[in-house]
């Protein structure tokens, strides 16, 4: 008897050894897309720069199919067919559009990452295909509708568990009973809380003109974000920082130069960092070795060439005018990033553009970036109080329209005509390429069932004025002097 | 099998105490190589006592901004950073087994100042911090602790977004850190409860009761002691002066220390050394040259003036500098020159004696407060011993016409009437303090010198005195 019980002990062992091991291999199984966390590198950098994760999806970001399913569920919300008509950029055979970020944190989410600013497009005509251009201002994405769209999304009652699920559904969402749990309980009552949670500190956008296409503020949203100041309690003299997106080229020269608009910042890593932040990611979650790589593939990148004809008797006279008139402050040409007061603050009253940037970065909120990154060695330290604009250079100015720090003046022939007779309203938006002006077709509503944003620079933060440089050339000369400019 | 058992009770008792060593008890001494950076940020020793535990310190503004004056985080309690630094100025970052932040010297004795509302702060070691309320920053801090919000659970999540903690530092925070913290704030709560029942110190204002009623726990006797913060440069030239506002103690050592004692160090965990290189520093350390310009001509008229009118009183070297003028000759608030009594002096001296650095030198009841040298008077607004008047032009007018109430912590300067702009309630979302003259310990009366002075000769002292 004694052997026989021991037979069937052993083997009662084994079955419930099996049992257990079939068991966890179906939850492996199960589990396998959500614990292998994971990145999709890319080889080339300039998908890295529009695709690749930085670390804003873990503590901004949203889940993958919540993010797929918006524009299905909440089409009511948006101009047209999906995130593109916000504007971004939609490549061919491209999951999402330029800029947005994908990170498995458990579970995959959506984010955004340096290429949603610095990724833009030129048409040579209406209809012609896009030259999309890494590295320059992004010129037809509107950010702040982008965030607007998100969180009415999140305060409509059809952002629940049950109506999402189904448009993730219909979206081609496919997803095992493990997942569907994740997302009934976890991602989507969180991600709505999270949504809500930051419209309530965003509430501030309704005392600021719209952004419009290409336009981002970004100290404002830092003050409510980072630090949850009362927005509301700061005076209307700071609330308005809205700004024209920069190109992101050729930063090796750019080091130790007054960088952002107001010169407050002279680290080209440091200032990387606090623009990363402005993307989503946290000190905690930046993913510094992708940042990197980006960060070294731009010190040193430069902008394409202007892709149409260019008279070169005519840009040989406009050179020595170019260098009378305009080098000491923004370099010697396209490429030679070398000036007297290249890089340096001009106050304002000298320069005498829109101040409303300026005043928006206080002492106060430099005093709170100061404790950013603590306990890490690049805790930010280079931030710096200015009273005034900085002089940039102006590698791939043709790229870099509608031009001042707030994108105020659509092209370069207008900022060279008097602050008076510059364009009062224009249109932003539009990526057909006005060859005449230099600068972005600014006169149409609308192009091929797209609508241009009416920019008015009567409002605050808008103000064309300033700049008054160069405008009392003759027209030969301003002629002469825009020609050599597109050979930057 | 004893043994054994030993062993590992052994074992386990000292890992624990090892971990607990590194995470609560461990002290790594900072070391300032300039002596600027070391008034500004060196711990005096008040952190183990009386210090907030750093990432607590950091997430609490942004937790909750609503029990803060204005936006700004701890800017708007008056705390000022300078560029690039991680610590405010006055604000000590020190490793207790874990970062703490304390105050030290700088924290009330650096003044601050604008010439325009879009200037940076300047910094002034050694002022008196007119817009610093100390007093606001712990109501703050007991605040948070108040709030249902204040939990483990919600101060770590804040911190996930800063702060990345290792499973040990995580369990220290949660079941040690947080709730001690929250516990000793409560008890702070308590312990302040005094000051409820008092006149708000408003900015640059202290008071000598937390040593009556908190450290020799005498009898609540309801007594205002508020005072302004003071200048606490040219110590060379002080030696001999009677300290405080009301003469307490002739000895700068004595007095230093008390300080520090009063931002939360004990006999036990004050750092004299620290105290000492700071003092030694104060000796020559110069006051501020007024920034804006100075009318020769009219300063030396002024100068005159002074000679006849202020000397006697004002000038180092002068027969009554520094010492104590009895009440009925200043005619000023009497509410401090009678809130430390003989027997808080006494008890103070007796329980401070001990340390070999201790007490003997206090005295109580001396019914007067000392007549002060001017040296870098511009930046000692607003005046008298409770900061009662705004600027120098409103002290040279009777009593009747000087401000009745006006607002302190602004640090806009006004080189006119020579003292900060205290007519403007609030800035950036900040709201500055409204100084109630009426109040107990308020009264802006008193002083009466130079007040019927002809106009002309008014400004031309005015102009003097910004010489100094």
């Amino acid at each position: 008897m004694q052997p026989l019980r021991t037979v069937s002990r052993k083997k009662t062992v084994l079955r419930v050894l099996f049992l257990f091991a079939g068991i966890a291999l179906v939850v492996l199984y199960l589990l396998w897309p959500s614990i292998s966390n994971g990145v999709v590198d890319y080889a080339d950098i300039r998908d890295h720069f529009k695709y690749g994760s930085i670390g804003s999806e873990s503590a901004n970001g949203i889940p993958y199919w919540i993010w797929k399913a918006l524009p299905e569920l909440f089409a009511d919300k948006l101009p047209g067919k999906g995130y593109a008509s916000l504007g971004f950029i939609q490549e061919e055979g491209q999951d999402r559009p330029v800029g947005f970020s994908k990170r498995r944190v458990f579970i995959d989410r959506v984010s955004l990452n340096c290429g949603v600013c610095h990724t833009g497009s030129v048409r040579d005509a209406p209809g012609a295909a896009p030259r999309i251009i890494t590295g320059m201002p992004a010129n037809t994405m509107e950010l702040e509708s982008y965030t607007r769209f998100l969180l009415a999304c999140a305060n409509d009652e059809r952002f629940n568990v049950d109506q999402l699920m189904d448009a993730i559904e219909r979206v081609g969402g496919r997803l095992n009973f493990v997942e569907r749990y994740v997302y009934r309980h976890l991602a989507i009552p969180q991600t709505k809380a999270g949504l809500l949670t930051t419209a309530a500190r965003l509430t501030f956008l309704n005392r600021q003109p719209q952004w419009g296409p290409g336009r981002v503020d970004t100290f404002n949203p830092y003050k409510a974000l980072q630090f949850n100041f009362p927005m509301e309690k700061l005076p209307d003299e700071e609330i308005v920082g809205t700004v024209d997106l920069p190109s992101i080229w050729q930063q090796r020269p750019r080091e130790g130069m007054n960088l952002h608009w107001d010169g407050d910042n002279s680290s080209v890593e440091e200032r990387n960092k606090s623009a990363a932040l402005g993307a989503g990611v946290t000190p905690v979650t930046i993913d510094l070795p992708r940042i990197k790589r980006i960060e070294d593939w731009l010190l040193d990148a430069t902008p394409p060439a202007y892709p149409y004809p260019i008279d070169s008797a005519l840009a040989a006279q406009g050179a020595p005018l170019y260098r009378q008139y305009c080098a000491d402050c923004h370099g010697q040409d396209g490429r030679n990033l070398t000036g007297k007061y290249l890089g340096q603050v001009v106050a304002v009253d000298e320069v005498g553009t829109d101040r409303h940037r300026l005043d928006s970065y206080t002492y106060e909120l430099l005093e709170n970036q100061n404790t950013l990154f603590a306990g890490y060695p690049w805790r930010f330290s280079k931030f710096r109080k200015t009273n005034g604009y900085a002089n940039s250079p102006l590698d791939g100015i043709w790229l870099r329209a509608p031009y001042l720090h707030n994108g105020s003046v659509p092209t370069l022939r207008d900022l060279l005509n008097a602050p008076e007779t510059r364009p009062k309203m224009f249109y932003r938006g539009n990526d057909v390429y006005d060859r005449e002006n230099l600068g972005f077709v600014s006169t149409l509503p609308e192009t091929a069932g797209r609508r241009f944003f009416l920019f008015d620079t009567s409002l605050p933060g808008n103000s064309s004025a300033g700049h008054r440089y160069g405008l009392n050339l003759k027209a030969a000369d301003k002629n002469a002097l825009i020609e050599f400019m597109k050979t930057f | 099998m004893w043994r054994k058992f030993i062993l590992i009770v052994a074992v386990i008792v000292g890992v624990l105490a090892a971990v607990g060593w590194w995470y609560l008890v461990r002290q790594v001494p900072d070391n300032y190589a300039s002596d600027e950076e070391h008034f500004k940020y060196a711990s005096i020793g008040m952190e183990d006592s009386a210090g907030m535990p750093y990432w607590l310190w950091l997430v609490m503004p942004r937790m909750f901004p609503e029990k803060l004056p204005g936006p700004g985080g701890y800017t708007s309690l008056g705390i000022t950073w300078e560029e690039g630094k991680e610590m405010p100025v006055g604000f000590t970052k020190t490793t207790i087994g874990i970062p703490r932040v304390g105050v030290n010297c700088a924290a009330c004795h650096t003044t601050a100042v604008r010439k325009t509302p879009d200037d940076k702060p300047q910094l002034i070691l050694g002022g008196p911090a007119h817009q610093f309320d100390i007093q606001a920053y712990q109501r703050f801090l007991i605040a948070c602790a108040k709030d249902s919000r204040f939990t483990a659970d919600a101060i770590l999540k804040e911190l996930t977004y800063t702060h990345r903690f290792s499973f040990i530092e995580k369990a220290i925070y949660r079941y040690v850190i947080i709730p001690y913290t929250r516990r000793g704030l409560l008890e702070q709560e308590k312990q302040f409860e005094w000051m409820n029942l008092r006149p708000d110190w408003g900015p640059g204002r202290t008071d000598m009761n937390p040593f009556k009623l908190m450290v020799l726990k005498l009898k609540d006797d309801r007594s205002v002691g508020n005072t302004d913060m003071m200048a606490i440069w040219n110590e060379r030239k002080h030696e001999g002066f009677q300290r405080h506002s009301d003469g307490l103690n002739p000895m700068v050592n004595e007095a230093s220390y008390a300080a520090a004692l009063a931002t939360g160090a004990t006999g036990k965990s004050i750092d004299i050394a620290a105290i000492q290189r700071v003092n030694q520093w104060l000796l020559d350390l110069p006051s501020p040259k007024f920034p804006f310009p100075i009318n020769p001509k009219l300063a030396e008229r002024g100068k005159l003036l002074f000679d006849q009118q202020c000397t006697m009183c004002h000038a180092f070297g002068a027969p009554r500098v520094g010492k104590l003028v009895p009440l009925a000759d200043i005619g000023t608030d009497p509410n401090r020159a009678q809130h430390w009594t003989t027997e808080a002096a006494t008890e103070f001296n007796r329980q401070f004696g001990k340390y070999s650095w201790g007490f003997s030198h206090f005295q109580g009841n001396t019914g007067g407060y000392v007549a002060p040298a001017l040296d870098g008077i511009w930046a000692r607004a607003p005046y008298l011993h409770n900061g009662s008047v705004p600027s120098l032009q409103d002290l040279l007018k009777p009593v009747e016409s000087r401000p009745k109430t006006f607002y302190r912590g602004y640090d806009v300067y006004d080189p006119v009437s020579v003292g900060f702009i205290s007519n403007v309630e609030s800035r950036r979302g900040r709201g500055f303090f409204k100084f109630d003259t009426a109040l107990p310990g308020n009264g802006n009366g008193g002083h009466v010198y130079g007040t019927t002075l002809p106009p002309a000769d008014k400004t031309a002292l005015i102009e003097y005195l910004k010489t100094f």
